[in-house]
């Protein structure tokens, strides 16, 4: 195997920079650690995982593959393979895509595939690293017109827990689904359509059926509407029963000069398909505050209704104002409800310095956390066009109902960047939650504050190279990135990353 | 010998080339599907890769909605492209009136047009030229960075 992919790296280097009669690009990303989780035995474990993406590109049909390596002392857990790979033909009409691609029908109901670009996975259990995304592995044929849009589909969506080197590999792809789209546009501001899906499982014969309406509208007075129902065909149609199987989505929003709002309602039951690989908006205020974002609802498929409400407003020398307000509900076993209120406000007091806020509350039952409290202020001061410093110090504290005490989450960080190529920032956190304090190698529960502290250098070599630099403690837990929520793993070490663009 | 393999793959990915921008199609805020050449600008095309979630993208997409005013007679095209998944995307329209961009939006749903050119954060802006390849690349934002990329605009505009 390693013959071959000398020899491929060897062809790739010479015919590089132009083939004949195309065009070769590619992006790759390397990474090197060196260390461990917190509480492993193997302290100085060295692992290294590489990401190779390679476009060839003639006229209307390119070809697309990508390598994926990871190595450890442990056999087991290494792997090198040609994860995904792609034949497409496009032109002004016509896009067809053979091998693995990414599909959204409508606004996910039935089927959502990702890829959250650059990041790499870790699952606590397999130990491997590898690249995350949510493919479809099979056929789309597409066709665009100016009065309809029609889009046809057969393809497995990858189950994206188990790792590329997971055996059986038939496990990692069970689900086979068949499904049409299409949207009419009855005018240039009004669309609506359709889709129908076949849901094969386990690669047994007996399929489940699903169907989906759609509307999107641009209203008078700046408003737009987007409403889209799926279920299941055997279920009674509009019919929102506990014993039913669909999902309803609706949202309305509108503007105003630089006021902006937006209204969404959810409604979801019993609509899980397959391994999980539709994917309904949550509706869920998306921070990328880390004392927020780790502290996100995931929304559950299986039964949720729930409300967001956003507003912001943008003023006429830059400052700007975002409030939202989110609530759901599950019926699991019992009822849990969810609610939050958020606050956000940017300053700027001239050109050279801005100044940003949030305030949060938020109850969230099913994580056990009542009248949960999150504030953070982020300076920013620009020096002479020449360089910036970045100052963000953030909080967190709770209620728990599985503990007496008020546990509480800090987050400090300084941040220097030389303007465009380096960025030098240093990282404090601190939690007094349980969870996260205690030892799980000891029979005791340690109450002591836990720590992380960890320091970053990126700089960007030129414009397709950028080098990354991390070392000491980083802490873990769930992150969201573009709607998609997953578990980062803590990390104590040192961890060089490379990624360059070809 | 075993970090022989990732690191000769990394010597093979980092040859500095131009990189081509391909004829990629998304929908806009009106849910038709356009492409690329639909819009491109004639001289230059600014594509600007954005969220409603991102926090940089506040500061810098106002900056380059006054740029954009600068220079639309000077046959250069901004395309901002939105990464929000569906749990966003009935934000995306708000937004971007609330931010001010009168340029078009394309929705990069499930982020392939981003993998594709290689976008990894963002904000992240390209700036291509009429023979569509990638001429300048600036990923993340921090206060200042403006001024470069009106800068890169003007060099690409007027090469020496």
């Amino acid at each position: 195997m390693k013959t071959v992919m000398i020899i491929c790296a060897g062809v790739i280097l010479v015919i590089k920079p132009k083939v004949a009669f195309g065009q070769l690009s590619g992006s790759n990303t390397f990474e090197f650690q060196y260390g461990n989780l917190p509480y492993e035995e193997n302290r100085d474990l060295t692992t290294s995982y590489d990401q190779l993406n390679i476009y060839y590109d003639y006229n209307n049909f390119s070809l697309y593959g990508r390598a994926e390596h990871f190595l450890s002392p442990y056999r087991e857990r290494n792997y090198f393979q040609l994860t995904q790979k792609r034949a497409q033909y496009q032109d002004d009409h016509f896009n067809i895509r053979l091998g693995n691609f990414y599909e959204t029908i409508g606004r996910g109901l039935l089927l959502r595939s990702y890829e959250i670009p650059g990041s790499v996975f870790e699952e606590d259990f397999y130990r491997t690293r590898y690249a995350f995304n949510q493919d479809v592995e099979g056929i789309s044929a597409e066709f665009n017109h100016d009065f309809f849009d029609l889009q046809l589909v057969r393809g497995r969506p990858l189950f994206n827990p188990l790792p590329p080197n997971f055996e059986p590999d038939s496990l990692r792809r069970q689900a086979l689904f068949e499904a049409v789209e299409t949207n009419i546009f009855l005018s240039g501001d009004y669309s609506i359509g359709g889709a129908y899906m076949r849901v094969y499982e386990n690669g047994a014969r007996d399929f489940q059926e699903y169907g989906s309406l759609m509307f999107n509208g641009n209203l008078p007075l700046n408003f737009q509407l987007i409403s889209e129902y799926a279920f299941n065909t055997e279920t009674n149609l509009f019919n929102f029963g506990d014993n039913e199987s669909y999902a309803f989505y609706t949202g309305l929003n509108y503007f105003y000069d630089t006021f902006g709002a937006s209204l969404e309602y959810k409604n979801y039951n019993d609509f899980t398909l397959g391994s999980g690989f539709n994917n309904p908006p949550s509706l869920i205020k998306e921070h990328t505050y880390p004392v927020l974002n780790r502290s996100t609802h995931v929304l559950s498929t299986e039964n949720e209704t729930g409300i967001q409400i956003e507003a912001f407003y943008t003023f006429e020398d830059g400052h700007s104002l975002t409030a939202n307000y989110t609530t759901a509900k599950n019926e699991v076993s019992r009822r849990f409800d969810y609610s939050e209120y958020f606050l956000e406000g940017s300053y700027k007091v001239n050109e050279f310095l801005t100044i940003k806020s949030f305030l949060d509350y938020a109850n969230d039952e099913i994580k056990g956390q009542e009248n949960r409290i999150s504030t953070g202020v982020i300076t920013e001061k620009l020096f002479d066009y020449t360089w910036s410093l970045t100052v963000d110090v953030q909080y967190q504290q709770f209620d728990s109902g599985f503990n007496e005490n008020h546990p509480e989450n800090y987050y400090a960080s300084i941040s220097i960047n030389y303007i465009p190529d380096l960025t030098v920032s240093a990282i404090f956190e601190a939690s007094t939650d349980p969870n996260l304090t205690d030892d799980p190698r000891t029979f005791d529960i340690e109450k002591d504050t836990r720590t992380w502290f960890g320091g970053n250098i990126l700089y960007k070599i030129n414009r397709t190279h950028t080098v990354e630099v991390f070392g000491g403690k980083r802490r873990g837990g769930p992150a969201c990135t573009s709607g998609i929520c997953y578990e980062r793993l803590d990390f104590e070490g040192f961890e060089l990353r490379v990624s360059s663009r070809f | 010998m075993k970090f022989f393999i990732p690191f000769l793959l990394l010597i093979v990915a980092t040859t500095d080339i131009n990189q081509t921008i391909y004829n990629f199609k998304l929908k806009n805020l009106d849910n038709r599907t356009v492409s690329y050449q639909d819009l491109k600008g004639e001289n230059l095309t600014i594509i600007d890769f954005w969220a409603t979630w991102c926090k940089p993208c506040l500061q810098s997409i106002p900056k380059l909605v006054k740029m954009s005013h600068e220079f639309e007679d000077r046959g250069v095209q901004f395309i901002g492209v939105s990464v929000d998944g569906p749990r966003n995307l009935n934000k995306v329209r708000p937004f971007a009136k609330s931010v001010g961009i009168d340029y078009p939006v394309l929705l990069d749903t499930d982020n392939s047009v981003m993998g594709r050119v290689g976008v990894r954060a963002v904000p992240s802006l390209l700036i291509v030229n009429s023979n569509d390849e990638i001429v300048y690349f600036h990923e993340g934002y921090a206060p200042g960075e403006d001024k470069i990329i009106r800068e890169e605009i003007l060099n690409h505009l007027n090469p020496s």
